[in-house]
């Protein structure tokens, strides 16, 4: 802990071996560089890239494959060794299987650093400059270059280069939003007023901005060391959980590897049983480890997430890691800060009060007029002091630009104000022009008004017109009539109460109002030439003419409301977490529907049946505002009891500690939460929650390091389209594992069979892995644009205990139902072909020795025909390529199936997904291509086949997209029932 | 620790905890857990279903998978109902031709020493065993005399069997083991046979007709070295050619007596204590002998070493 702040300059000069007007000397400064290092934060530390690979290499699957290649391996060695005569197929099989992991692997790579890539650009920062003295000369260094004792310089718009204890200012306020999250502007002096040194006025932090005034100061931590590193560094430290997605692969993973290893094993004892040999045994565990994994189904999930992650893109969504495009469907609790992503972080007009009525004003994101009543005269003197009293400026050049973007010059309140007169008035300067401006009292905090004198537009009056705003009390007192209809009348106590009432109203809305009063000096004692003196006030302030009051709020933006209460009905959560007063805190969060219209706080409660605020059942009060100081005073026990109690929770003056606690909080509940957050402070909070959101425009650097998803409009409604994509991919990844996995068990039959009865070998271990990545990649990723079912965004979000992405259900269903209808499909072609080459059914069982004996060549099939090893080979080629096209046509009706899980097909639509059919055409495509394009080509083990052998399987695909239709149908027929239960996925 | 203690303090929170927790679970957890799967006495369930519900599953996969198999017994009855059982439906795989050599005993390798009679006795035995259905008796009795020098079409209902040509063993002279039960082997000059395999091939009639007209001979020469390794080789009968008669096959169930024609090969001059690689080729038209894929078809290799 540091005490600068309490020290006096010369004692600072002293402490650095410094001189406020000379500076540190160059040579100094390169010590102190050396010593301390460049005035930069460290970035976080990354996975180095060789690390990311291997990790894709050994992650998922590929362990299992990685054995298989290897088993490959072996054997072709022993088979080498022994001299057999054909070793080398197990060597081209282990290599294939390790050019699939690889080149899976650096497909996953590949995708990740794309979505790495696009971050990493946005992290990119403009070198900052800043002046500083040194040798006693002003110079403009890199900001990265100051070192602890330098003396700089900043005005108003800079960004604080380091830590800095200021030592002369002017006027100076800076925005500490990115530290502390609160947005009004703090004014900076020299003086040391609080013990705390995040308090105290005297210290500017680096990373903040200075907005208006300057200042000089001395640099007293740079780098790491400044308030702002010590976060980072504290953000690093949090812990990053799994998200949901991984944790649902993983479990996909371990169940299918499972399977793959348990049938495995299984058949290797039972072949070793069945005295095959070791080495024999050893080739079936490859392929029934082959047929068992879905080689190309984590590249698809890859390729399903990242077309989530575009388009979610395109919504405003920047998905950073690209599981967490699913971590967003399953949030069921949304933190959201109010600035910026619930609110248009402006002020506006919101509200008027003249002739002793509250009118609304327009404050949606692109007002071009305001419907109130402009009739009234009073509104045409208050509109003046507006106009007048009022020294915020458009940015010249902007004059195409609707109002409402126009850039100004000005602090928030005088720019609302500005925009609120250009809207209504139009082209304002030209009014302050004609109204020339003869003296001025800006705004301070002592007397809390701001003044200005001008001449009138009328050239007949040659009066002066003083016009005043500010703090509404402040203004009152100084008046002795208030206009009424453009009347001036006397301020009576009824007038006054009246006021009060207003002032009230209008501040119990959570907004800033201010007060505006006018006085028309007189000709006779102000003439034309009259000395205005704002020093000595040589004019009148006091009994002068009350007009009205304005109030201003940072509006909610409009998309917010419809975007919370879709929320809501998705079973999702929201809770307003800000630095902001209570009573603005409430107030937008009623307006945005946070705290919806009908419910009550326990303060509320306790106001209607006036009673103290300890005898109301707080079960009764569904909404809840907590203060950070209560929140501070509070065990994690009733916090939790909070959270579980109270359905609608905004959090107030909360500081940037306090939002990790209830980001924790709501963990504990067992929530998946997401947070969204700019502000350096926040990125401890973005860093834990399950999906961090950083806000794009307003966000800084460290929040986008730290989140996993960048809003790029700050809009709050982006998230919830985010939400929706979430839902969408959750589901449809669902039925693209469904789809994969069915297959598996038509690849794994002829494994099994073939081991038991044996059969000549029905299918190749190459042959599996063409269908795998070949055939069926295109139409498992087309399931990803399939469309939902019903509107996901009526159902609560899942339970990530029990809402697998692949349950008992979906296992079962595919593997034991469909997949062995496939498998039977499949068997119906291979006998076919067999039978019509001659040899029939019968003859088959138990050939396998001979079959496989390359001496034997003059084999007898069921005719008596003699075959020589070669040509039974073709025939076992043939035999394949046969059982291959029965998958392909078969997982063609497995693709149409998939679309949906509960609806019909007919009530989906077989034509809306297009790509569904752009996937159908290419699995055929494919299949005819290695069928007949090969030629007689048979290295890849594909002969030509007979056309009639593509259709001897069709009746299985038709009747499993029957059997589907029947089971869909009791599904929608008989909610809850057996059947339901048993065969919903 | 702090948490711990509220941990204890509240136990309704803590099952949440517990739930919140479940990837931390320690081996202990997971056994119990596993038991409680296999059989929770509580639920009386079994691996998560009670014995109702393992009825009704069980039920409902034996109805399934009755039908899916009575749908594969349709579907394969059917299938087999299109087939005709006296010719297969395809012919085109196991045409043309392949060979293959006797006696075959484990490989492509007849090596011997003549002074050592058990090393080539067991070629012996199998060329015997082999020809004892070539024995002249056998033939007379089973099937008829053809003539020779044309295709012996049998026309005639499809199912009507088919008469077969004699082959007799004596048409082998010197090879046929008749007049030297050694087969030459006891004088360094061993006898092999040269079959060829059967297929129908072209339609349904009418079997595979080799040689369109002309009989399909047999040449041996050295695979792979010098020429002169392999000095003379007698071929019988009719120096080594297959009589156009005992074609064309009519298949297992109605050619029941068919006798393969052999040509046997007498080495009678090959270089001794060495291993003379020998390729044995058909000739004649519609033959291939040169596809590298299939070292099979229409040719045969073998090595042979003759030692002292």
């Amino acid at each position: 802990i540091q005490d600068d702040h309490k020290l006096s300059a010369s004692e600072l000069e002293e402490k650095y071996g410094t001189s406020v007007n000379k500076g540190l000397s160059s040579a100094r400064a390169a010590e102190i560089l050396a010593r301390d290092g460049p005035n930069s934060l460290t970035p976080p530390k990354a996975t180095p890239e060789i690390v990311k690979f291997l990790k894709q290499m050994v992650g998922g699957f590929s362990i299992l494959l990685w054995i298989g290649a290897v088993f490959s391996w072996i054997s072709f060695g022993i088979q080498f060794a022994q001299g057999a005569e054909s070793p080398f197929d197990n060597l081209y099989l282990g290599v294939v299987l390790a050019v699939v992991v690889i080149l899976t692997g650096i497909f996953a790579y590949y995708q990740e650093a794309k979505s790495t890539n696009i971050m990493a650009s946005f992290s990119k920062m403009i070198p900052q400059q800043a002046l500083v003295i040194r040798d006693a000369e002003k110079k403009e260094l890199s900001a990265d270059q100051l070192v602890v004792g330098d003396i700089v310089e900043i005005k108003g718009g800079d960004r604080i280069p380091a830590d800095i204890r200021l030592i002369f200012t002017q006027g100076c306020k800076v925005d500490n939003s990115s530290l502390t999250g609160e947005s009004e502007p703090q004014s900076r002096s020299c003086d040391f007023t609080h013990e705390n040194p995040l308090e105290t006025k005297n210290v500017a932090f680096y990373s903040t901005t200075c907005v208006e005034g300057t200042a000089t100061g001395i640099v007293i931590n740079t780098g790491d060391r400044t308030i702002i590193g010590r976060i980072a560094s504290l953000a690093s430290g949090v812990g990053h959980e799994k998200t949901p997605i991984a944790i649902e692969i993983e479990h996909f993973v371990y169940l299918v590897a499972g399977v793959a290893i348990s049938i495995g094993v299984l058949f290797f004892i039972i072949s070793v049983s069945m005295r095959y040999k070791i080495l024999d045994s050893i080739i079936f565990l490859i392929g029934i480890i082959v047929a068992n994994v879905p080689e190309g189904l984590l590249a698809t999930v890859t390729v399903s997430l990242s077309l989530t992650a575009k388009r979610m893109a395109k919504k405003n969504c920047l998905v950073k890691n690209l599981e967490a495009v699913e971590t967003l469907g399953s949030t069921s609790i949304i933190c959201s800060d109010k600035t910026g992503t619930l609110t248009q972080n402006r002020m506006t007009v919101a509200h008027l009060w003249f002739d002793n009525q509250i009118y609304s004003a327009d404050t949606s994101e692109d007002q071009t007029t305001q419907p109130f009543d402009q009739s009234s005269p009073s509104w045409t003197a208050l509109s003046k002091i507006v106009t007048l009293c009022n020294r915020a400026e458009f940015r010249p050049g902007q004059e195409n630009l609707p109002i409402m973007k126009r850039v100004v010059v000005g602090d928030a309140s005088e720019t609302a104000l500005l925009k609120f007169a250009e809207v209504i008035l139009g082209n304002v300067m030209n009014i302050r022009e004609q109204n020339k401006k003869v003296a001025e009292i800006p705004f301070n905090s002592t007397n809390k008004f701001q003044l200005s004198i001008h001449e009138t537009d009328d050239p007949n009056d040659k009066r002066f017109l003083l016009v005043m705003k500010g703090a509404p009390e402040r203004i009152l007192e100084r008046c002795s009539t208030i206009m009424i209809n453009g009347k001036e009348e006397p301020l009576d106590s009824e007038k006054a109460a009246a006021f009060q009432t207003a002032y009230m109203e209008l501040g119990g809305m959570g907004e800033r109002v201010l007060g505006f009063c006018h006085l028309y000096l007189p000709e006779n004692e102000f003439p034309d030439t009259y000395p205005f003196d704002t020093d000595s006030m040589n004019f009148p302030t006091s009994n002068m003419c009350f007009v009205g009051l304005l109030s201003m709020i940072d509006p909610p933006r409009s998309t917010v409301p419809d975007a919370v209460s879709k929320c809501r009905s998705a079973g999702i959560k929201v809770i307003m977490v800000t630095g902001d007063h209570p009573i603005t805190a409430k107030a937008i969060a009623k307006s945005v529907g946070i705290i919806s219209a009908t419910s009550e706080t326990v303060e509320d409660i306790a106001k209607r049946l006036n009673i103290p605020v300890e005898q109301v059942n707080r079960r009764e009060a569904t909404a809840a505002v907590i203060n950070g100081m209560e929140l501070k005073d509070m065990s994690l026990q009733q916090l939790d009891e909070i959270l579980c109690n109270h359905s609608e929770i905004v959090f107030a003056r909360t500081s940037p500690q306090q939002k990790l606690i209830i980001v924790e909080g709501c963990q504990r509940q067992g929530a998946v939460v997401a947070v969204t957050g700019d502000g350096v402070n926040d990125s401890p909070a973005l860093k834990k929650a399950d999906i961090g959101i950083a806000m794009g425009i307003a966000g800084s650097d460290a929040a986008k390091n730290a989140a996993d998803m960048v809003l790029l409009d700050d809009n709050f409604a982006s998230i919830v389209t985010g939400v929706e994509e979430g839902r969408l991919i959750f589901d449809n990844l669902k039925k693209t594992i469904a789809y994969t996995l069915t297959k598996n068990i038509a690849e794994l039959c002829p494994f099994l069979i073939y081991i038991i009865t044996s059969i000549p070998m029905p299918i190749g271990t190459i042959t599996i892995l063409f269908i795998d990545l070949g055939t069926d990649i295109i139409p498992s990723v087309a399931l990803a644009y399939e469309k939902a079912e019903s509107d996901i965004m009526n159902r609560r979000p899942r339970n990530k205990m029990k809402d697998r992405l692949v349950n008992e259900q979906l296992a079962v269903y595919s593997y034991l139902q469909i997949g062995i209808i496939q498998s039977v499909g499949a068997f119906i072609t291979y006998f076919t072909v067999y039978a019509e080459q001659g040899f029939l059914p019968s003859t088959l069982l138990g050939v396998r020795v001979n079959w496989e004996n390359n001496a034997i060549n003059d084999f007898e099939d069921s005719y008596g025909q003699e075959w020589t090893k070669y040509q039974r080979m073709y025939l076992q080629w043939t035999g394949y390529t046969a059982f291959f096209v029965s998958i392909t046509i078969q997982q063609v009706a497995d693709l149409i199936i998939r679309k949906t899980r509960r609806n019909s097909i007919f009530q989906q639509g077989l034509f809306r997904n297009k790509v569904i059919w752009v996937g159908i055409f290419s699995q055929i495509g494919i299949a005819l291509i290695l069928t007949y394009g090969l030629g007689h080509a048979t290295a890849l083990n594909f002969t030509p086949l007979r056309f009639q052998y593509w259709f001897v399987a069709v009746p299985f695909a038709i009747l499993i997209w029957a059997y589907d239709e029947v089971r869909k149908l009791f599904i929608r027929r008989y909610p809850g029932s057996w059947w339901d239960k048993n065969m919903y996925y | 620790e702090n948490k711990h203690e509220e941990k204890v303090q509240d136990p309704d929170r803590r099952e949440d905890e517990t739930k919140a927790e479940m990837g931390r679970k320690t081996w202990a957890d997971l056994a119990g857990e596993m038991k409680m799967f296999l059989w929770n006495p509580e639920d009386r369930t079994c691996l998560g279903r009670t014995a109702k519900s393992w009825g009704l599953i069980l039920l409902f996969y034996f109805v399934f998978y009755t039908c899916l198999a009575g749908m594969f017994a349709f579907c394969m009855y059917v299938m087999l109902l299109t087939l005709s059982p006296y010719t297969p439906t395809y012919r085109d795989r196991v045409f043309p031709p392949g060979v293959m050599i006797r006696p075959y005993l484990n490989g492509f390798t007849i090596a011997f020493n003549v002074s050592q009679p058990s090393t080539w006795q067991p070629y012996v035995d199998s060329m015997h065993h082999f020809l004892a259905a070539y024995d002249d008796k056998v033939q007379e009795e089973r099937n008829i005399e053809c003539v020779s020098g044309q295709y012996f079409i049998q026309g005639g209902n499809e199912s009507e069997e088919k008469k077969a040509c004699q082959f007799k063993r004596s048409l082998l002279q010197n090879c046929s083991g008749i007049e030297d039960p050694t087969f030459g082997y006891s004088k360094g000059q061993p006898c092999i046979l040269l079959q060829m395999t059967r297929g129908q091939k072209k339609n349904r009639i009418i079997g595979y007709r080799p040689g369109a007209g002309v009989p399909v001979s047999v040449d041996c020469k050295v695979q792979k070295g010098n020429e002169s390794d392999l000095r003379s080789v007698d071929f019988y009968p009719g120096n080594g050619t297959f009589d156009l008669m005992y074609y064309p096959y009519y298949g297992k169930i109605t050619h029941v007596n068919y006798t393969s024609p052999l040509v046997a090969m007498h080495f009678t001059d090959v270089k001794k204590n060495y291993l003379v690689p020998i390729q044995c080729s058909l000739n004649g038209k519609g033959i291939i002998n040169n596809v590298n894929s299939d070292r099979f078809l229409g040719r045969i290799i073998f090595a042979l070493s003759i030692g002292k």
